[in-house]
């Protein structure tokens, strides 16, 4: 059985007339075991791979290896398939067109789907959203599936469907699977795929160059299937008269789950976070409630993951008022860092749409203060990565100037771990 | 302290240990176990906070009520600026004899919360379950008393080395106060600055036993009791249960009852602020303006002296003596005879 534990970083000192209270709460789970295998139920994991024309020889030689590779990588016993993707969908494996579009893996199903992804040739467009669809109606052919997970490879831009058709596509996905994406190349839209990635509660990042393909996947499906906790929600309970202002997963990434809240009854909000394996997930809580006389002991925010009506941990948030000032004029080290860490995701991402938008000088003031916050809050790799699209002159002060060439990749890179955090030094 | 936090012994401490001690039923039945939130109603997470307001539940170890008999009753309460409540009270009682023990664990030593709720429970069973009637005489049975309580705090000193950390370099230390009522006495034993107050309707109102503090050293040798009381070293006891304390023997009393009237049971968290017994007797008189029950006087003064500062743990127990046996009689013929007859003299306490 999963070991859930939780740890709850905050100054709980308020002074007089103060009503809101920040807390970091840390969540780690231990002895997770194998996904499928843990006794929490059948899992699915599908393969989602870009085979549009644009994928070229090399890279479409790669992303078999890798599908492969993926293949190999998932555990007997779970439910799968392969998805070929350009503008429209092809279940690739298993060759059906009705009834369960998934089969359990063993080593037959593994060698024909293995036959299924050599015959893969790259055509046509792109078509996320019609990609994100066949999945959803895949995972949905195989009843009672307790975790339910995908990976998506893509190469370019989803030219063949609008805006408003992705969405509308992400929309009828959410809560349904997650889905980790990779993209290939400098051609794809770091926020389109960010975009697929956040709301399925997945990951993104850039593929460096071929050679890394299968590695990658055979990582992402390792990750996967060492998640034996098929699916949990992060419950989020606050007093009577109280307001939360925000609920945010502050690490290993930056993400905003306030506007994902579903209320469960007048006082708790839950919000979905997935399948957790042998990790540790740090979030922001920041609760107004209304001031109390000094001397008063409250509780402001009981914060659990729940799975099913198991209540796996509780992290409490509590709040004292206090006439002390050397109390409550403290920063919680932890609330101070992923508050800095949450604004340099924030102003890197800006930055660099405003440079796209030929706004150079926003970008410059942006990027700077980037370059400011990785410093203070000790992100070694922000840094090195912003160094590549900036000259810096001043760390400290975030004094930078726009590099006069700037790689397509190096960019991208900036851009899709901007949401990864570090832990605080020490 | 996390046993005595859960499962609230505080308040039903002799149900099955000791069968012996009789009136199980009344001491069971006052349960204050807390199930409601104080200060909205909703009910109480097993973590400690309201489910609906989030306040914090106060421990039954800061704030306990004990109602043995309706004349019989006592608060144990934390007060408004010590983290930790260190105070102690146990009561048992029939419908004429009661035993209340008040222990004052000294703040600046270790485990002293655990010691003072150890020695007070453990002597009021003791003292419960030992009602010697001597010879038969008033006298024999008061020396009998006497022999009594002055073992109970021998025995209530090897309670609180038994519950003392003995790797620690502060011993737990508290006071203890230890009053015996029935119909026709109240025999006493304090050890430490906790105090027995009698407070007859009509006679003289008293303070039972001396401090053993310097401030009651300050008096012996002349001092004014505001002035010895107001001395920074007032509040250090010369005399203490734990592993380090040195004498023993406590200061005695027995009060002969000839008329009805509160006794009161305290510790300094209440005494601080109203010291003299003739100004304890007037709060009580206002506190208690109409009839009131000792639960409700001592709710109002443990209340009151939260009101002053609450600077201290308080612990205060009541007992109502002489309504409700023979003694009403006698209440009934002194109230119609004159008043001043029965206020020139009260009993006088004696001092051993």
């Amino acid at each position: 059985m999963a070991i859930f534990t939780s740890t709850v970083y905050q100054n709980e000192f308020l002074a007089d007339g103060s009503t809101d209270v920040n807390a970091i709460v840390r969540i780690t789970c231990s002895q997770a075991g194998v996904a499928g295998q843990s006794g929490a139920g059948d899992v699915g994991e599908i393969v989602i791979v870009d085979t549009s024309a644009s994928m070229g020889l090399v890279n479409m030689q790669a992303a078999k290896d890798a599908a492969m590779v993926a293949v190999d990588t998932i555990v007997d016993g779970t439910y799968f398939a392969v998805v070929a993707g350009n503008h429209r969908a092809y279940l690739a494996f298993p060759r059906v067109t009705s009834g369960p579009g998934m089969v359990r893996m063993d080593p037959n199903t593994r060698m024909a789907a293995k036959a299924a992804i050599a015959s893969f040739r790259a055509d046509g467009g792109t078509a996320m959203g019609a990609w994100l669809l066949l999945a959803r109606s895949l995972f949905a052919s195989i009843p009672n599936l307790a975790g339910k997970h995908a990976i998506l490879l893509t190469d370019g831009e989803n030219h063949n469907e609008s805006v408003t058709q992705l969405d509308a596509s992400i929309r009828q996905c959410l809560g349904q699977f997650q889905v980790d994406c990779r993209g290939i190349g400098v051609e794809w839209q770091v926020s389109e795929i960010r975009k697929i990635a956040q709301a399925l509660l997945g990951t993104v990042d850039v593929i460096p160059g071929p050679r890394d393909l299968p590695r990658i996947f055979r990582e992402l499906i390792a990750t996967s299937m060492g998640r034996g906790v098929p699916d949990a929600h992060l419950h989020v309970w606050i007093p009577q008269g109280a307001q939360i202002l925000f609920v945010r997963q502050v690490s290993p990434t930056v993400e905003d789950l306030t506007h994902r809240a579903t209320p469960l009854n007048p006082l708790t909000s839950w919000y979905p976070t997935g399948a957790w394996g042998d990790e540790s997930r740090d979030y922001h809580i920041a609760v107004r409630l209304p001031a109390k006389a000094v001397g008063t002991e409250q509780l402001a925010a009981r914060v659990q993951l729940v799975a099913g009506a198991a209540i796996l941990t509780q992290g409490m948030v509590k709040a004292r008022w206090s006439a002390d000032a050397s109390l409550t004029t403290r920063i919680s080290p932890e609330v101070a860092h992923y508050t800095g860490q949450t604004e340099l995701a924030a102003v890197i991402q800006e930055g660099l749409a405003a440079h796209a938008g030929g706004d150079d000088r926003t970008a410059t003031q942006k990027l700077g203060r980037a370059v400011q916050l990785a410093n203070q809050t000790g992100n070694a790799e922000a840094t090195t990565r912003l160094s590549r699209v900036v000259d810096i002159t001043d760390a400290a002060t975030g004094t930078v100037a726009m590099k006069k060439d700037i790689d397509k990749a190096d960019e991208m890179a900036l851009d899709t771990a901007s949401t990864r955090t570090t832990r605080i030094r020490g | 302290m996390t046993k005595l936090d859960r499962g609230a012994p505080g308040v039903q401490w002799s149900a099955d240990t000791s069968p012996m001690t009789a009136p199980t039923a009344q001491a069971t039945a006052v349960d204050s176990y807390p199930v409601a939130c104080a200060a909205c109603g909703g009910q109480l997470g097993v973590d400690g906070y309201c489910t609906t307001c989030g306040q914090k539940a106060r421990s039954l170890r800061e704030h306990y009520e004990l109602t043995p008999q309706p004349w019989v009753a006592g608060v144990c309460d934390i007060g408004q600026t010590h983290a930790r409540n260190e105070d102690a009270l146990a009561l048992q009682a029939d419908a004429t004899r009661a035993v209340i023990v008040v222990c004052d664990g000294v703040t600046t030593s270790e485990g002293s919360d655990v010691a003072s709720m150890a020695a007070a429970r453990s002597t009021c069973d003791h003292v419960w379950a030992s009602d010697p009637k001597g010879l038969g005489t008033p006298s024999s049975r008061a020396a009998a008393m006497r022999s009594v309580l002055v073992k109970a705090v021998a025995r209530a000193n090897q309670t609180v080395i038994d519950h003392t950390d003995l790797a620690s370099h502060n011993f737990a230390a508290t006071t203890i106060a230890i009053a015996v009522v029935d119909s026709s006495a109240i025999f006493c034993a304090t050890l430490g600055d906790s105090r027995v107050y009698w407070l007859p309707d009509f006679g003289q109102p008293e303070q039972a036993t001396k401090d053993h503090s310097l401030a009651q050293s300050g008096m012996d040798s002349g001092t004014e009791r505001a002035q010895a009381e107001a001395s920074i070293f007032a509040h250090t006891i010369t005399k203490w249960l734990g592993r380090d304390a040195t004498d023993l023997m406590p200061n005695t009393a027995q009060i002969e009852l000839t008329e009805p009237g509160w006794l009161i049971v305290c510790s300094d968290g209440l005494w601080n602020y109203v010291s003299e017994a003739a100004r304890l007797a007037t709060l009580v008189g206002e506190l208690a303006g109409e009839p009131v029950t000792a639960h409700q006087l001592a709710t109002r003064l443990v209340g009151w002296a939260n009101d002053q500062g609450g600077h201290d743990n308080i612990t205060v127990a009541c007992a109502r003596v002489g309504d409700h046996r023979p003694a009403q009689e006698a209440r009934a013929s002194t109230t119609s005879e004159a008043v001043d007859t029965t206020s020139a003299s009260g009993p006088t306490p004696k001092h051993t």
